[in-house]
C-alpha cells in the first residue's frame, strides 16, 4: 500500500507492508532534488550565503546561520563580537517560534480532526517575522549575517521594537497555545497541561482519549550537535546522557529509494529535534513526559510546543545582553580569496541539528555538505536497520495512524532532498 | 454565499520559500474570504493532490512555485501535462518567483531543460508559448505577499494590469530596488567608504548591491512592513531579476575602477560626469556617523 504524504514542505510517499493487518515495514521515498550541493561547487564561498538559504522556505534562516559559522571555521582565527553572537542567535530562536506554530495548526491540528488553524499560524510567525526583518531586512531569504558578524547596526529602538513582537507572540500563545496561570518554570508534569486551557491542552487530551499516549516509539536515542546560550550538545540513550560528540563521527550515505541520503552517527541512526534537545537539556517538563511516555509523539508534540514559550523568555533575556556600542562587524584579517581550508558548522534549526561542511580552496567552493535534520529522523533504513521514523511506524495497524506518527516528526522534504 | 476564485498552486522544483513569503500578507483573513486554493502546499485545499492529478478540477488562476522541467512528476504525473492540464481551465496563470519565472538558482540543478515557465533566464521559450497571453510572472526570492495578493485581486477585478517584457506587473517591477532605499544620499553624493554593520554608506560601490539595477520595490513596499535587505545593510542581490544569481556577490564589479553594472538608463558617460562632481566636494554631514554629536 503506497501513499502519498503532501503539506510537508514538498511531498514524500510511504510504502507500506502489513502483516497480520499490523505495518511490518515502511519505505519512505522523497521524489526530488534539487542538487544545491553540486551547484555550490566552483563558486564564490560567499555566494553560498546567499544560495544555502534558499535550501529551505520555513527554516532557511538556520541554513544562513550554518553557512557562515562552516565559512567562519575555515579560518584559523576570527574575531566575532559578542553582539553579532548575540544577534544572530536571536533571529535564528525568531524562526524556531515562527516554525512551531505552523507546523502546530497547519500540521497537526488536522490530523486530530480539526480544521487548519491558518490564522492562528500566519499571527505569530508574522510577528515573528517581523522581528527578523527589523534586524535582518526580510524574512524569509536574508543573507545579513555575513563572515565576520552581521551586516545590521541595530539601535536601541529597533530592540524596543523586537521586544514588542515578543510580547505580542507570548500573548498570543497564553491566548491560544496554552493559557498559562503560572510561572512557566512550574510546569513539571504532564498533569499541569491537561488541566489548562487552550490549544495544546486540548490536542494533548485527545491523544489520551484515543489511548494514543504511547504511539509513535522508536529507539529512545538522541542527539544534538549544536550549542549555544540555550541548547547545549550531546547524546542520550535512554536515561544516559553523553557530551562528547563528534561531527567526524557522521556518516551520510545514499539509498537506493529515495532521493534523500541516510544519517548515522557511529553507525547508529538517533532522533534530533526538540524532543533530542529537551531530553539532552532537561527540561523537566519534557523529562516528566518522556519517563512516563518514551519517545511517543506526545512527547514529541509537547516538546516542540514548549520550545515556544522557553525559546521566547530566553530571547527577551538575550536581548538585554547585547551591548549597542560592540561591532556588528569585524572584518576579516584574511581576505576569503587567500584561504584554502575546510569548515564545519552544527546549528539547532526547528526540526533538530543542522550540518554544514565545506572545503574551499582560495576562497571557492570545492565541496560542500549539507546534512539536514529530516535526513536524521527520516533515514530509510532496512528491515534489519530500520531508520528512527520507520521503526517509529512498526506495528501501526493502519496508514492514517502511521500518518500521525510520520508527522510527529515535523518533516520537511525540501530540506531533505536539497 | 458569495463566490469565491478558485486557486490552484503546484509546487515544482522550489524551496517553498514562496507560499511561506506568502504567509506574511498581513490582510489573509479578508483574502480567504474573497479566495480559496483548491490545492497548495501549505493550505488545506478543497482537493488533494491526488485528485488534481487524476481529474480535471475547475480553477480559475492557476498559480505555479519552482523551475519547471520535463523531467519533473507530481504525483507521479508528468509536471508539463499538468500544467497544460489546468492552463487551459484556467482563466490567469501567474508564475509565482524567480525560480518559476526565470529558472532561478535550480535551473542549475540536474534536471533536463529546467527553466522558468516562460523564460529561461533572459531567453523567451517556446513551450507553452500558446498560454504566454494569459500569464502574469511576480518575480522575486521569494515573492513579496503584497505583490502576489494584489495581482490576484486585480485578476479577480479585472483591472489590466501593464505588464513588462517578463510579463511582471509595472506597478511592482517598474521601480529599481534602490528607490527609496535610505542610503540614497550615499549613492548620490558618491560617498564610497561603506562598512558592513553600518547605518552608512552606499554599498553600490564595493559590496556589490544591485539596487540601482535590479527591478523590484522591496524599498517601497517594505518586507514583513518593516524593512529592506539594503536598509538593514544587506547588498541587494538582484533576486528579481532573469540572471540572479549573478556571481561574486558581495562585491562589485569593476572596470578601471568604475562600476561595470551602472544605474538603469543611466549612460557611462552621464555617471562619469555626476561622479566627477561630486567627488569634487566633500559633504560633512555625510562623511560623519549619522548619530555623531
Amino acid at each position: 500500500m503506497i501513499k502519498l504524504i503532501e503539506k510537508i514542505e514538498g511531498e514524500a510517499k510511504l510504502h507500506f507492508s502489513f502483516k497480520e493487518n499490523k505495518i511490518d515495514f515502511v519505505d519512505i521515498e522523497f521524489l526530488q532534488t534539487r542538487s544545491i550541493e553540486k551547484i555550490l561547487e566552483g563558486k564564490n564561498v560567499l555566494d553560498a550565503l546567499v544560495i544555502n538559504p534558499r535550501v529551505c522556505g520555513i527554516c532557511g534562516h538556520a541554513h544562513l546561520i550554518a553557512t557562515v559559522e562552516a565559512i567562519e571555521d575555515c579560518y584559523e582565527s576570527i574575531d566575532i563580537s559578542k553582539k553579532a553572537k548575540i544577534i544572530r542567535e536571536l533571529t535564528l530562536n525568531f524562526e524556531l517560534i515562527q516554525n512551531h506554530f505552523k507546523w502546530f495548526y497547519f500540521t497537526i491540528l488536522p490530523l486530530f480532526g480539526y480544521k487548519q488553524a491558518i490564522l492562528k499560524a500566519a499571527l505569530p510567525s508574522q510577528l515573528m517575522g517581523k522581528a527578523i526583518a527589523t534586524i535582518a531586512g526580510q524574512y524569509p531569504h536574508t543573507s545579513y549575517a555575513i563572515v565576520g558578524g552581521v551586516v545590521s547596526d541595530i539601535t536601541s529602538m529597533d530592540l524596543i521594537k523586537v521586544e514588542q513582537y515578543i510580547n505580542e507572540t507570548i500573548r498570543f500563545f497564553e491566548k491560544n497555545m496554552l493559557c498559562m496561570d503560572k510561572d512557566i518554570l512550574d510546569y513539571s508534569n504532564i498533569k499541569a497541561l491537561l488541566s489548562q486551557k487552550g490549544d495544546l491542552a486540548m490536542i494533548i487530551n485527545d491523544i489520551f482519549k484515543n489511548n494514543w499516549e504511547d504511539l509513535g516509539k522508536s529507539y529512545d536515542r538522541f542527539i544534538a550537535f549544536g550549542e549555544n546560550s540555550f541548547f547545549t550538545k550531546g547524546k542520550s540513550l535512554k536515561t544516559r546522557r553523553f557530551s562528547n560528540i563528534s561531527l567526524d563521527e557522521i556518516e551520510e550515505f545514499s539509498n537506493k529509494n529515495s532521493y534523500a541520503k541516510n544519517v548515522t552517527f557511529k553507525d547508529t541512526y538517533f532522533e534530533v529535534g526538540p524532543l533530542s534537545r529537551a531530553i539532552i537539556n532537561k527540561i523537566p517538563l519534557i523529562l516528566d513526559i518522556h519517563k512516563k511516555h518514551e519517545d511517543s509523539i506526545v512527547s514529541r508534540i509537547v516538546a516542540r510546543v514548549w520550545e515556544i514559550p522557553q525559546l521566547l523568555n530566553h530571547t527577551k533575556e538575550l536581548l538585554r545582553q547585547i551591548d549597542l556600542k560592540e561591532p556588528s562587524y569585524i572584518k576579516p584579517k584574511k581576505d576569503i580569496s587567500k584561504i584554502t581550508s575546510t569548515g564545519s558548522s552544527a546549528v539547532e534549526a526547528a526540526r533538530g541539528s543542522l550540518i554544514h561542511k565545506l572545503n574551499i580552496e582560495n576562497g571557492i567552493i570545492k565541496k560542500y555538505d549539507i546534512i539536514t535534520p529530516t535526513q536524521w529522523n527520516l533515514s530509510n533504513g532496512i528491515r534489519k536497520k530500520l531508520g528512527v521514523s520507520q521503526k517509529a511506524m512498526i506495528g501501526l495497524k493502519d496508514e492514517k495512524i502511521a500518518e500521525i506518527v510520520f508527522k510527529s516528526f515535523d518533516v520537511c522534504s525540501v530540506c531533505t532532498t536539497h | 454565499m458569495k463566490q469565491k476564485m478558485k486557486l490552484l498552486w503546484i509546487t515544482s522544483l522550489a524551496c517553498n520559500g514562496n507560499s511561506h513569503s506568502f504567509l506574511n500578507y498581513p490582510h489573509l483573513e479578508q483574502f480567504l474570504e474573497d479566495f480559496e486554493f483548491i490545492n497548495h502546499p501549505l493550505f488545506e485545499g478543497t482537493h488533494t493532490l491526488e485528485e488534481i492529478v487524476s481529474k480535471h478540477i475547475y480553477c480559475d488562476i492557476l498559480l505555479i512555485e519552482g523551475s519547471i522541467s520535463p523531467e519533473i512528476l507530481k504525483a507521479d504525473l508528468n509536471l508539463f501535462e499538468l500544467i497544460k492540464r489546468y492552463s487551459s481551465i484556467a482563466s490567469k496563470i501567474v508564475t509565482i518567483g524567480t525560480c518559476a519565472t526565470f529558472g532561478g538558482i535550480f535551473k542549475e540543478s540536474e534536471y533536463e531543460d529546467i527553466s522558468g515557465l516562460h523564460f529561461n533566464a533572459k531567453n523567451l521559450l517556446q513551450n507553452f508559448a500558446d498560454i504566454r497571453y494569459k500569464t502574469i510572472s511576480i518575480s522575486g526570492c521569494p515573492i513579496h505577499p503584497e505583490h502576489l495578493a494584489n495581482t490576484l485581486y486585480a485578476i479577480k477585478d479585472k483591472i489590466l494590469l501593464q505588464l513588462d517584457e517578463y510579463l511582471r506587473p509595472k506597478e511592482y517591477f517598474a521601480y529599481t530596488i534602490h528607490n527609496g532605499c535610505v542610503r540614497n544620499e550615499y549613492f548620490e553624493y558618491k560617498i564610497d567608504n561603506h562598512q558592513f554593520g553600518k547605518k552608512e554608506g552606499c554599498m553600490f560601490y564595493d559590496h556589490g548591491c544591485q539596487a540601482p539595477y535590479t527591478h523590484g520595490s522591496c524599498n517601497k513596499i517594505l518586507w514583513n512592513e518593516v524593512n529592506s535587505k539594503t536598509r538593514a545593510g544587506q547588498p541587494c542581490q538582484g533576486c528579481t531579476e532573469a540572471d540572479f544569481p549573478k556571481a561574486n556577490l558581495f562585491e562589485t564589479k569593476k572596470n578601471m575602477g568604475i562600476p561595470s553594472f551602472l544605474p538603469f538608463g543611466v549612460p557611462k558617460r552621464t555617471y562619469l560626469t555626476l561622479a566627477g562632481v561630486t567627488k569634487a566636494f566633500t559633504i560633512n554631514r555625510l562623511e560623519k556617523e549619522l548619530f555623531d554629536d
